[in-house]
């Protein structure tokens, strides 16, 4: 209360640095009590989020005695690299990780065109039956993969699909697969947003449906192309159940899949060592591997993930 | 939005009102195929990966068969169903068990996803970094992740090893209470951990809020307290219906739940019971289902809509 009665009173004195070429600067009026708590929290629910990576990486890097040592928590008693090659070797990285880009690169790709190509024709086309539709679209969200895991194994296994990438590209280049409800909804809101001028003048130039959606919508959606793309890399990447359902030889496993079954593995990679070397350390080296790529990939997106929803107007 | 939809409707009337012709009606089927045209895909995609498996399910729940093969289907009726609920002892406690959950998890990330919202909206230096912080679980919190990083024990313990909380806890109060706190604790980090997209609806949600509102309120003398509870909170409130659906939603098909686990160990894993498993699966959705309907239904009346929303 008191810091609103200032305010205003001093607009009304007319204080100098409330005009600034003839318009009013806008100021929140936050007292330094309030700045220092903000930052208190902010930092608080930082160091959630962020205790779980530094813990990896500093038990990744600690040898045996380490790990027993109370007195050892944070910062090891040297830099132990072997558990990085080790888990290096026993997870396969990179057969894996060319498994892991090959579901997530290929399932986001067909996800974004064909998300797109119907969102689009949710947003900007009149015809019987497109809100009932959208109806179903919603449903679809609803439907627990479990309910319709079985049937669809006995699709895919007839189809022959068992321990190849189709059960997860395939579906998704019909605007399905993990979440793909999600990104129609989203295309649909943005193309909503988007003037109709453009669109009317390059019908009226002649082209066709197709190319008008292709050659004028598409570049334009482009912030929502971005977004969708990205998040679709990032959920296939972390998705579990499915791929686990699908693929059950382990040259096809992902590098999520890897983890668990880190240990037997080892003992494959080392001739019955594994024991000797298996512990926590080295699983967290193998975590560490693990997200180093949608980590990495974020470092460098993350103003779109940040910003995504901003930038397709989900929310109105 | 709102120019697309009122040009939308002139056109509408445009066509309305001219005379029709031939050329006139032609464009309209024309405009209508092309409509089928885009969403043939999702149709097409729709029947094959989602309606005809939800029918095959449904069909197969009636049934029991051996192997993977649909040709020696052996009708059960309700068989499948009465052995869930009266039969199987670990099918109703997982489920209850799992509705529990969801049930103290659902509130927890929708008010810490709001709070957290409205401190990363603050305009304060830094805090773009924060919202990257904040984001980061969304990343990298594969399930598989999680699920070693808490079997390696980075739970409420390690978060709290600067203030030893259940320590004093289990100094003044005593063992079963350190021991409720440890999982409090756990379960807290656990959940928030799931907060990525609803903080980011709310953030979205939250920058909407036109400031000329908050500008009237603060006129009129409101506190910071009320403006939260006066002019965001009802403006925010259909966004928190989005929300509030997208939780249930994730949580109840979220890879951690016992249910889940075990219609896939029923299916896959103990003796492929393929039926059974697909009752299971209907049990379950039928369940999420209902809850949505009521949590939309209840939440529905307080959603507060400004203005013209028919976007």
């Amino acid at each position: 209360m008191a810091s609103i009665a200032a305010s205003s009173t001093s607009f009304i004195v007319g204080r100098p640095k409330w005009w600034r070429d003839g318009q009013i600067v806008r100021r929140r009026s936050i007292t330094f009590l309030q700045r220092a708590f903000t930052y208190i929290v902010l930092i608080d629910i930082a160091f959630v989020f962020l205790v779980p990576i530094f813990y990896i990486m500093a038990t990744s890097l600690k040898t045996s005695q380490d790990l027993t040592d109370p007195t050892i928590v944070w910062i090891p008693s040297g830099f132990f690299w072997i558990n990085y090659p080790l888990a290096f070797f026993s997870m396969a990285y990179v057969k894996s990780l060319s498994n892991s880009l090959y579901i997530s690169l290929g399932s986001a790709l067909g996800q974004t065109v064909s998300c797109a190509f119907v969102g689009y024709g949710f947003a900007r086309v009149r015809f019987p039956g497109r809100d009932a539709l959208f109806a179903l679209v919603l449903f679809t969200f609803l439907v627990p993969p479990q309910t319709i895991i079985v049937p669809l194994f006995i699709l895919y296994k007839n189809l022959g699909w068992i321990n190849t990438y189709q059960p997860f590209v395939v579906p998704s280049f019909f605007g399905h697969g993990l979440k793909g409800a999600l990104f129609v909804v989203v295309f649909r809101q943005f193309f909503k947003t988007l003037p109709w001028e453009l669109e009317e003048a390059a019908r009226i130039d002649g082209a066709s449906a197709f190319a008008t959606w292709w050659r004028i919508m598409v570049p334009l959606a482009m912030p929502a192309v971005v977004v969708v793309f990205l998040f679709s890399v990032v959920w296939h990447w972390n998705d579990f159940f499915e791929p686990f359902i699908y693929l059950n030889r382990m040259e096809y496993f992902t590098l999520p899949m890897r983890l668990s079954v880190l240990s037997p593995s080892l003992d494959t990679a080392t001739g019955g060592q594994a024991s000797d070397l298996f512990n926590e350390a080295l699983v967290m080296a193998a975590v560490f591997l693990v997200i180093l790529p949608p980590l990495s990939i974020y470092l460098f997106t993350q103003r779109f993930f940040v910003e995504s929803i901003d930038r397709t107007g989900l929310v109105e | 939005m709102k120019i697309a939809v009122s040009r939308d409707d002139a056109l509408a009337v445009a066509r309305a009102t001219t005379p029709v012709r031939r050329r006139r009606l032609s464009l309209t089927t024309q405009r209508m195929l092309e409509g089928y045209f885009f969403v043939s895909p999702w149709i097409v995609g729709f029947l094959v990966f989602l309606a005809w498996p939800l029918f095959q399910s449904f069909f197969l729940s009636f049934h029991e068969l051996q192997a993977t093969s649909l040709t020696d289907l052996k009708w059960k009726g309700i068989d499948n169903y009465k052995e869930a609920f009266f039969i199987d002892a670990r099918f109703v406690p997982k489920l209850l068990a799992t509705l529990k959950n969801n049930l103290l998890d659902v509130p927890v990330i929708m008010i810490f996803s709001l709070f957290s919202a409205i401190l990363a909206n603050q305009r304060i230096k830094g805090v773009i970094g924060f919202r990257a912080v904040f984001f980061l679980p969304l990343v990298i919190g594969s399930a598989q992740v999680i699920k070693q990083l808490f079997a390696q024990g980075v739970g409420g313990a390690t978060l709290s090893q600067g203030i030893n909380v259940q320590e004093l806890v289990y100094q003044y109060i005593g063992a079963d209470a350190a021991a409720g706190v440890s999982d409090l604790l756990n379960r807290l980090l656990f959940v928030l951990w799931k907060t990525g997209v609803q903080m980011l609806i709310f953030l979205a949600g939250l920058n909407s809020v036109s400031p000329v509102l908050y500008e009237a309120a603060r006129v009129d003398g409101a506190t910071d307290w009320d403006r939260f509870w006066k002019v965001t909170l009802p403006l925010l409130s259909p966004v928190i219906l989005v929300n509030l659906v997208y939780t249930i939603v994730d949580s109840f098909t979220d890879t951690f739940n016992q249910v889940l686990e075990y219609i896939q160990q029923t299916a896959f894993a103990g003796g492929f019971r393929l039926g059974y498993a697909a009752s299971l699966g209907w049990v379950y959705f039928a369940v999420v289902f209902l809850i949505l309907f009521v949590v939309i239904r209840i939440t529905n009346q307080y959603v507060f809509y400004a203005g013209d929303r028919s976007g």
